[in-house]
């Protein structure tokens, strides 16, 4: 007979002071195992789930699609279903202030003596800790040493995860058990129906397809850059972060009475491998150079595979970049995320016709065929500038396949010829070889 | 019908026709609706004018009232900026800012609070004096003047002192609408001369004889270097403003047909109508073209300035000196090294040196600076009002907090306005110094921080020193200032050594404003209450950080500002919306006090929660019973129960 877990409404950003409960997954006084969902805060940024900590009855103090203030209870998890008040308690809104809790104060390098406040030692004293764990703090309160300890529940912390717009409607589609094997799809599943169904479901997109010729793009590229050879994800970045500028159409969204632009270009780029589908976030990319994008590439992408994501990770992303280069697809049709109006899919390079398909959906409510078109067309116009002109190839590295010689030691000035070698590959032949001495 | 005198000078009269034609005027066109506010004019009283203000030199200057238009005229022949002045034009004397009763060109002042240019008047004569110019002046008040405290103070000054000031009452025989047997006593002379001052008479009616009295009142000021009264006998015409007028008809009747320019209209109609012809069309043609002229745009005349702190911090020492040393040997250099200082107020000469010795020793520094005043806070005030309109870099001492009321009229009425209703021609940097804050068992009226009440006066800067660092940083700023500065210093902090006390557990810093902002936080961890006091009460909240720490479990960061009537809320914005707490605690009572300024402006910009508390002397007079008074103030005991009550 205990009360097992309170659940607040966490201070998430700065700005918000109140969040919405956005789904409540249980009816009140239903049994919940730890790890169980209990409900979803909305932020003006993100969503963020509440589990159970423990085995328990939840009673909720709150309603789905209601606001309410930081630090505020807003559902508890008891021992036994005895202790739960059936009926639903309206929203209160009794004020609360927002305090700083003790997270930032576990600064440890202070050389000279702590200092316990009354209550810090009292504290102490009956959870019979040893102070010499304080040492190297200036001042240790109640609040820090309940921090030390796990009391108050601030060790909750989970990873926020991708924005719901509303509660997941069920879909009503009859099932025959006898004919099929019913697998419940996942949360995160369902979120990303949701996310996607927001812009999609209007049925006012469209997408549009641009050739990029990537002949000897790689040249330059992969000199400057260090981790992503062969990629051409780094520069699509920065090419279309500073496009963006100059297409705010496609850096905004639909807010159905008028058109958002984001004053800022924030690009998102889509991961899956292994911890999901996730759209992670190079923020102010029109003021990143190629490196830095690149090297927020790489830091963001190691945030998602150790699971250390920040909510600042995924949120505000203006738009939306889903590279398959490395699927082997000729094309395909991107679909764009809530609150975009676009999105740029990126397909493979085929090799033999040296070119990659760049594709566009939009939101057809916030711009137009023709302004994509141009948008794409001038991003493939810049990527193709990074290709080497012909003088520039490597000619170290071209070649002869009959007797090894390399382009850059041909004294002869026609150069070499491509051809098929005899086992059927690619390859270069010099004009010696080839004519005969 | 008397007549005219037939060897006065033509020029004389036409400057009168002159003066009333322009006056005249100004009635046509409020009639017209072309003029804002409201005149004041002199017709009836133009001789005066004429026989004072015509007879100065250039050098010397006029401290006019809300009947000016005439000494105007008559001193600077300027017709123009007086008439785009009253049409609310640009090109006006002040800009159209001050209208008829704020003029300011080439030595002339004038200003619409009775008696209160008297002391201003004498301290700009006494600057002329310092100097050892032989410029004079002359203050202009009315019989209805008599009525006013600011104006015998002066008058005992100006005598002791030797200033050479003319003060001339043009007895018109109403104060506004009330005559003078119902608000007058005694005799006007006698007042003055009960002073000691020399006195001369004259009127109107006379012009001639005005004319010589006036060149032999103006001659003795000047060559006795010694001040002069002038009571000229007259009679207004027209209203106290312009339809206000329940004066007999018969008597006004017997005055205008006495009246010099109406007699000489009939006597010397030719010249009188000849005159006027000219003059009528040299005005006419002036409103025409004025007329058609801009008014001043609100951006020229006041611009909005953001508050923004600097943000750089430099680390506090303690200075092993008292306060009160600090402030002496900086005045001390001062009044050697800087040729703009003065220093006046009661007691200030040595040995005395002041009620809490701050002006030790300057008397014997520099003995013609200092001026030891009787007790007449009004004149203090007013008299370093006028210094600094003259150039100097006046330093008016109050001896207690308590008496700035006594100097309020100074302040808010002069001091904070010249600059703006003279559209900026002159700058006034007069500092007044006080003493405030209770803790020594001086009871009611020697005890109070009345601070609140100065830090709302527009264009004053007012200032509270503190503990943390050495005071002459702050003296250095206001010895740089162009514009007033009310300094309020701290009874109990005077005695205290600079930082004595600095706990191993904070920093303590200061920015590099020219008015410091001190912050005193934890050494490592994040602070989690943002407390602000400043003034005595900053070193009270000194000793008490760690006891609120204990105590409360809140880490403290304390902020202490020293231009207290321009808040640095930038900072204590920051740094509680960090916390999310602030509290604030004023030596004052709270209501309408600086610290809810602070909570509303701090509010108006900080975002999320956060929870504020104001602390504050309880609302009574400061009891002189040391446990009462302990009691009434805020103090550890309390302060520490209310963070536990708000906060926890």
């Amino acid at each position: 007979m205990a009360l097992l877990q309170d659940i607040t409404v966490p201070l998430l950003a700065v700005n918000d002071t109140t969040l919405t409960v956005v789904d409540v997954a249980f009816p009140n006084g239903q049994p919940v195992k730890k790890g169980e969902i209990i409900l979803v805060f909305e932020t003006s940024k993100t969503t963020y789930e509440v589990v159970a900590e423990s085995d328990g009855f939840v009673q909720y103090l709150c309603e789905a699609g209601r606001d309410y203030e930081v630090n505020q209870v807003v559902a508890k998890i008891f021992s036994s279903a005895s202790e739960v008040i059936k009926e639903p308690v309206t929203a209160k809104q009794e004020y609360t202030p927002h305090v700083q809790d003790g997270k930032k104060n576990t600064v440890n390098d202070w050389a000279g003596e702590t200092l316990f406040s009354l209550e810090a030692i009292d504290l102490i004293e009956s959870l019979h800790i040893d102070k010499s764990v304080f040492k190297g703090r200036d001042f240790v309160s109640r609040q820090d040493v309940e921090e030390l300890k796990g009391i108050n529940g601030t060790s909750n912390n989970k990873l926020p995860v991708q924005p719901v717009s509303q509660q997941p409607k069920k879909t009503a589609i009859p099932v025959d058990n006898s004919k099929v094997i019913i697998e419940r799809i996942s949360s995160n599943k369902k979120r990303e129906i949701e996310f996607l169904s927001h812009v999609q479901s209007i049925g006012l997109t469209s997408t549009i397809d641009v050739y990029v010729n990537t002949d000897g793009i790689f040249v330059h590229l992969n000199r400057s850059l260090k981790y992503f050879k062969n990629s051409l994800l780094p520069v699509i970045i920065y090419e279309t972060a500073r496009l963006l500028q100059k297409y705010p159409a496609l850096n905004g969204y639909f807010t159905g009475d008028g058109i958002a632009y984001y004053k800022s270009v924030n690009v998102g780029f889509a991961v899956d491998i292994d911890k999901g589908l996730k759209v992670l976030k190079i923020g102010g990319a029109a003021e990143k150079g190629l490196t830095e994008i690149e090297e927020n590439i790489m830091g963001v992408s190691s945030r998602y595979l150790d699971d250390t994501l920040q909510i600042d990770d995924l949120t505000d992303i203006t738009f939306t970049i889903t590279d398959l280069s490395s699927e082997g697809v000729a094309f395909f049709r991107p679909l764009v995320n809530m609150m975009n109006s676009g999105i740029l899919g990126v397909s493979s390079i085929d090799e033999k016709l040296q070119r990659c398909t760049l594709s566009c959906t939009f939101d057809h409510r916030v711009t137009e065929g023709k302004l994509v078109a141009a948008f794409l067309r001038e991003l493939a116009n810049r990527l193709e500038s990074y290709r080497a002109t012909n003088h520039n190839y490597p000619t170290k590295d071209i070649l002869c396949y009959k007797c090894s010689k390399s382009l850059q030691d041909d004294l002869g000035d026609v150069g070499f010829v491509k051809s098929i070698t005899p086992d059927g590959k690619d390859g270069y032949i010099c004009q010696s070889c080839l004519k005969g001495f | 019908m008397q007549s005219v005198s037939k060897t006065i000078s033509h020029r004389v009269i036409k400057d009168a026709i002159r003066i009333r034609r322009v006056e005249e005027k100004f009635l046509e066109l409020f009639s017209a609706g072309k003029l804002n506010g409201t005149v004041h004019t002199c017709v009836g009283q133009e001789f005066s004018a004429v026989a004072f203000a015509g007879q100065l030199k250039k050098k010397d200057f006029i401290f006019s009232n809300h009947r000016c238009h005439g000494h105007y005229i008559a001193f600077t022949g300027d017709i123009r900026g007086l008439l785009a002045e009253l049409l609310g034009k640009a090109s006006g004397v002040s800009g159209g800012i001050g209208s008829s009763q704020h003029l300011c060109n080439k030595n002339f002042y004038s200003n619409g609070i009775q008696g209160g240019i008297v002391p201003v008047a004498a301290g700009y004569a006494l600057g002329n004096k310092l100097r050892g110019e032989d410029a004079i002046g002359i203050v202009f008040i009315g019989d209805g003047t008599l009525g006013e405290g600011a104006l015998y103070e002066t008058m005992n000054i100006i005598s002791k002192w030797e200033i050479p000031l003319l003060i001339v009452c043009e007895n018109n025989l109403y104060a506004q609408s009330t005559p003078q047997h119902i608000n007058l006593a005694g005799d006007i002379g006698s007042r003055a001369s009960a002073f000691g001052i020399k006195t001369f008479e004259g009127d109107t009616w006379d012009p001639e004889l005005l004319i010589n009295n006036a060149q032999g009142a103006i001659d003795y000021v000047r060559s006795s270097v010694k001040p002069g009264f002038f009571l000229v006998n007259s009679y207004r015409l027209n209203a106290h403003s312009k339809g206000d007028d329940d004066r007999d008809k018969e008597e006004v009747e017997i005055y205008r047909n006495k009246d010099f320019l109406n007699v000489f209209s009939k006597e010397s109609s030719d010249y009188y109508n000849r005159y006027l012809e000219v003059i009528n069309k040299e005005i006419d043609d002036l409103v025409d073209e004025i007329l058609l002229e801009d008014e001043l745009p609100l951006e020229n005349y006041y611009k909005p300035e953001a508050v923004v702190s600097n943000n750089s911090w430099v680390g506090l020492e303690p200075v092993n000196k008292r306060q009160v040393e600090l402030l002496n040997k900086f005045f001390r250099d001062k009044i050697v090294s800087d040729d703009r200082a003065v220093f006046l107020g009661e007691d200030i000469l040595s040995p005395y040196g002041g009620a809490f010795k701050v002006t030790k020793e300057l008397s014997v520094l520099r003995p013609e600076r200092v001026f030891s005043t009787p007790i007449s806070e009004a004149a203090i005030t007013g008299i370093s009002n006028g210094l600094a309109l003259n150039g100097f870099k006046p330093l008016g001492e109050i001896m207690f907090g308590d008496f700035m009321t006594l100097a309020f009229d100074q302040i808010v009425n002069h001091a904070s306005k010249f600059h703006h209703m003279f559209n900026k021609k002159i700058n006034c940097p007069v500092v007044i110094r006080t003493p405030m804050g209770g803790r020594r068992g001086y009871g009611p009226t020697h005890s109070q921080t009345l601070d609140k009440f100065l830090v709302g006066i527009d264009n004053v800067k007012t200032v509270a020193l503190n503990t943390f660092f050495d005071p002459t940083i702050i003296y250095e700023s206001i010895f740089n200032e162009e514009h007033p500065v009310l300094v309020i210093e701290n009874k109990t902090d005077y005695g205290k050594r600079i930082l004595s006390h600095k706990y191993s557990h904070f920093v303590y810093e200061r920015n590099e404003d020219a008015y410091p902002v001190v912050r005193v936080k934890p050494a490592v961890s994040t602070p989690t209450i943002t407390i602000v006091a400043y003034g005595g009460q900053a070193d009270e909240m000194l000793s008490m950080l760690e006891a609120i720490f204990l105590e409360t479990n809140l880490k403290p960061e304390l902020i202490v500002p020293s231009l207290i009537s321009q808040l640095p809320v930038d900072i204590i914005a920051e740094s509680t919306m960090n916390t999310g707490r602030l509290l604030v605690i004023e030596e004052g009572s709270g209501y309408a006090g600086i610290g809810s300024e602070l909570l509303a402006s701090v509010a108006e910009r900080a975002e999320g929660a956060i929870k504020m508390k104001r602390i504050s002397a309880y609302p009574v007079p400061i009891p002189a019973v040391k446990s009462l008074e302990h009691a009434v103030l805020p103090g550890k005991n309390r302060i520490i129960k209310e963070i536990k009550e708000i906060f926890c």
